[in-house]
């Protein structure tokens, strides 16, 4: 059976390159050329694993990204993937997590997958809230953190990585998986795949085509917002203490002070 | 015309530099150095296949043969990446030398996808099989053969010296020149009892000996077609040797002023003084200037222009003179820990000295230009 595997993948700043927060608004400059998140790659992998697309399956890619960025994308068309979707559109400037999820659970809606799969969180924003909220959109279930996917007729074995260990998860497809770094070790884009990622569609679309309000999303339908940014406060230093006879004693009396011993 | 490498170009490259930035790590160029004196070969194999998973072992190979069928301005940024990375596998031999010289002798054989060398390439193209070239040099007079000693018949062992890849390479094509008989290009297959390795100043440089005996079924060109593909063969050499000559300066520039922002004396970074700053910037100079000769070289070769020979010879005489100068200036403003084993910028600096002298040096190649110059006037 030809699987249909959707992958959300998200452009960010190049995390080499200094980043810089918008004055106004608080958030991350995005202006600049973006490149895949390199926690993506490891989603894209794993769909190019499960569903390889030389066996008649279909990788597609589900991005959000101002001024039609596709750099990213051919990245990940590179590895193999076959198609991608953007979502770029003004009105999306300074969308929240759920406005964005909303964005790409509408686009993820018209390839009807079998699996969705996303990083945990992304290297940029770090909310890592927003695949969950994509499955709730999809009325999906999902798994998060896996450290392994196999899919087996219809449902989807994951092994999720907890705190003690991992736990065995068994779910219906379709259903949406976020994958941990290092679940599968990314391909290289090999030379071949960056000349044909060249003509792999990408349809770009607007929120319109998506059937989406422009009040719902941006900073006109955020829930949130960034009132002010502020250096983390630098550490202060330890106290030194200078051995002279009492060295003992005195980290005795630290300890005692914080309860220690 | 537009003088710029498309966007494609510029993804290949990126994706090699992605590639070795991971695969071809100091500690595996100082892993390697220290296995050579254990007989060892790193992680050569594993570095091979990688790269002929991204397609750079086949790159200039026609597509008939399961290559990318490029041309040699993508080769050209491939090779200064892996001058960049230090990248020690003879990928400059295998894919920019022996690869076309091989697909030039199935074409003229007319060959097909049956042939004997129609295998190999395949086999060179898919990274199974590394190919070099030897027997050959450059020098102002001409092409000579390194072969000795130059048999009065076909029969009889022959000495090839300093084959580059002579102990991981399992075909080389090897060059030579019969008094009488003029010259000659066979196919060597790998045979390990007949390769005894050669010290190189470049510890991570694989060089050898070859023993072989020349056969009628070993021979693939000879007389002028085999001089003209020798010719075309050397402004590749000169052209791709200039090529990884750029990454490996841009390398040691890059890793001088580093070191120049870091070291302080008197107080402040050592960059900060002039004498240093210009230093500097005279190598930086240098490479820049021979940058587009490379790219042009590059352009003449894939389009077969009649000054291609001329491109590559300035291409290779000003980007041996930039490597000699950065590796200068590079050792002179890290000081006395320049010298030491410790000090990554050796690895470099040792494969630029080797790399400039190779495939003709600076004073030859620009001896070629003139020779070249002449003739062009005197046809006027």
């Amino acid at each position: 059976m030809a699987m249909n595997v959707v992958v959300c993948v998200k452009q960010i700043p190049d995390p080499a390159a200094p980043a810089s927060l918008d004055p106004v608004t608080h958030t991350l400059e995005r202006s600049g050329k973006l490149i895949l998140d390199d926690s993506d790659a490891y989603g894209v992998e794993m769909a190019l694993q499960l569903a390889p697309t030389d066996a008649g399956n279909e990788v597609t890619l589900v991005s959000m990204a101002p001024n039609g960025e596709t750099s990213g994308l051919r990245t990940a068309l590179a590895m193999g993937a076959t198609k991608a979707i953007l979502i770029s559109d003004p009105a999306l400037a300074g969308s929240d997590a759920l406005s964005t999820a909303k964005v790409l659970a509408a686009a993820i809606k018209r390839v009807e997958p079998d699996l969705v799969l996303a990083a945990t969180e992304s290297t940029d924003g770090y909310t890592g809230t927003l695949p969950v909220q994509v499955a709730e959109l999809l009325g999906l279930p999902s798994v998060t953190f896996a450290k392994s996917v196999s899919v087996d007729g219809a449902s989807v074995k994951v092994e999720r990585q907890t705190e003690a260990g991992y736990d065995e998860v068994t779910s219906p497809l379709p259903v949406v998986v976020t994958v941990t770094a290092g679940v599968v070790e990314p391909r290289y884009p090999s030379f071949k795949g960056i000349m044909a990622a060249k003509s792999k569609p990408v349809d770009v679309l607007s929120i319109a085509d998506l059937g989406i309000d422009a009040g719902q999303v941006g900073a006109a339908g955020a829930r949130q917002e960034i009132t002010d940014v502020s250096e983390a406060e630098s550490r202060s230093s330890g106290e030194i203490v200078v051995d002279e006879g009492d060295g003992a004693a005195r980290i005795v009396s630290f300890l005692e002070q914080i309860k220690v011993v | 015309m537009r003088f710029a490498f498309t966007e494609q170009q510029l993804e290949l490259r990126g994706a090699v530099r992605q590639v070795l930035a991971r695969e071809c790590t100091v500690a595996d160029l100082r892993a390697m150095a220290l296995g050579d004196r254990h007989g060892g070969a790193g992680r050569t194999h594993e570095r091979w296949s990688v790269l002929a998973e991204l397609g750079a072992t086949g790159l200039l190979v026609p597509q008939a043969h399961g290559g990318l069928g490029l041309g040699e301005l993508e080769l050209v940024g491939v090779l200064e990446e892996a001058g960049w990375a230090g990248l020690p596998e003879p990928l400059l031999e295998s894919a920019g030398l022996a690869a076309p010289l091989m697909a030039a002798a199935d074409a003229a054989s007319n060959g097909g996808a049956g042939s004997v060398l129609g295998r190999f390439l395949e086999k060179v193209a898919a990274g199974e099989v590394v190919a070099t070239v030897g027997g050959i040099d450059v020098t102002s007079a001409g092409l000579v053969t390194t072969t000795t000693p130059s048999p009065e018949v076909t029969q009889g062992t022959v000495v090839t010296p300093r084959v580059t890849g002579a102990s991981v390479a399992g075909v080389a094509l090897v060059a030579l020149n019969l008094p009488g008989a003029g010259w000659q290009l066979h196919l060597v297959e790998a045979d390990p009892d007949g390769v005894t390795t050669t010290p190189s100043i470049d510890p991570t440089r694989d060089l050898g000996t070859l023993e072989w005996s020349p056969w009628p079924h070993t021979l693939i060109a000879s007389g002028e077609r085999a001089e003209a593909m020798l010719s075309d063969l050397a402004d590749r050499a000169a052209l791709f040797s200039a090529a990884q000559l750029l990454g490996l300066t841009e390398r040691m520039i890059t890793m001088a002023a580093d070191y120049a922002k870091e070291r302080r004396q008197f107080g402040k970074p050592i960059g900060s003084f002039q004498a240093v700053k210009h230093h500097l910037a005279n190598a930086r100079v240098a490479l820049e200037f021979a940058r587009p000769t490379t790219y042009r070289a590059a352009d003449s070769i894939a389009r077969d222009l009649a000054d291609r020979s001329a491109h590559a010879s300035m291409a290779k005489a000003m980007a041996s003179d930039a490597a000699d100068l950065a590796a200068r200036v590079a050792l002179q403003v890290h000081g006395a820990i320049g010298y030491t084993w410790e000090c990554d910028l050796q690895l470099w600096m040792k494969r630029a000295w080797v790399l400039s002298a190779a495939w003709g040096d600076a004073p030859t190649h620009r001896s070629r230009v003139l020779s070249h110059a002449m003739a062009a006037a005197a046809e006027r």
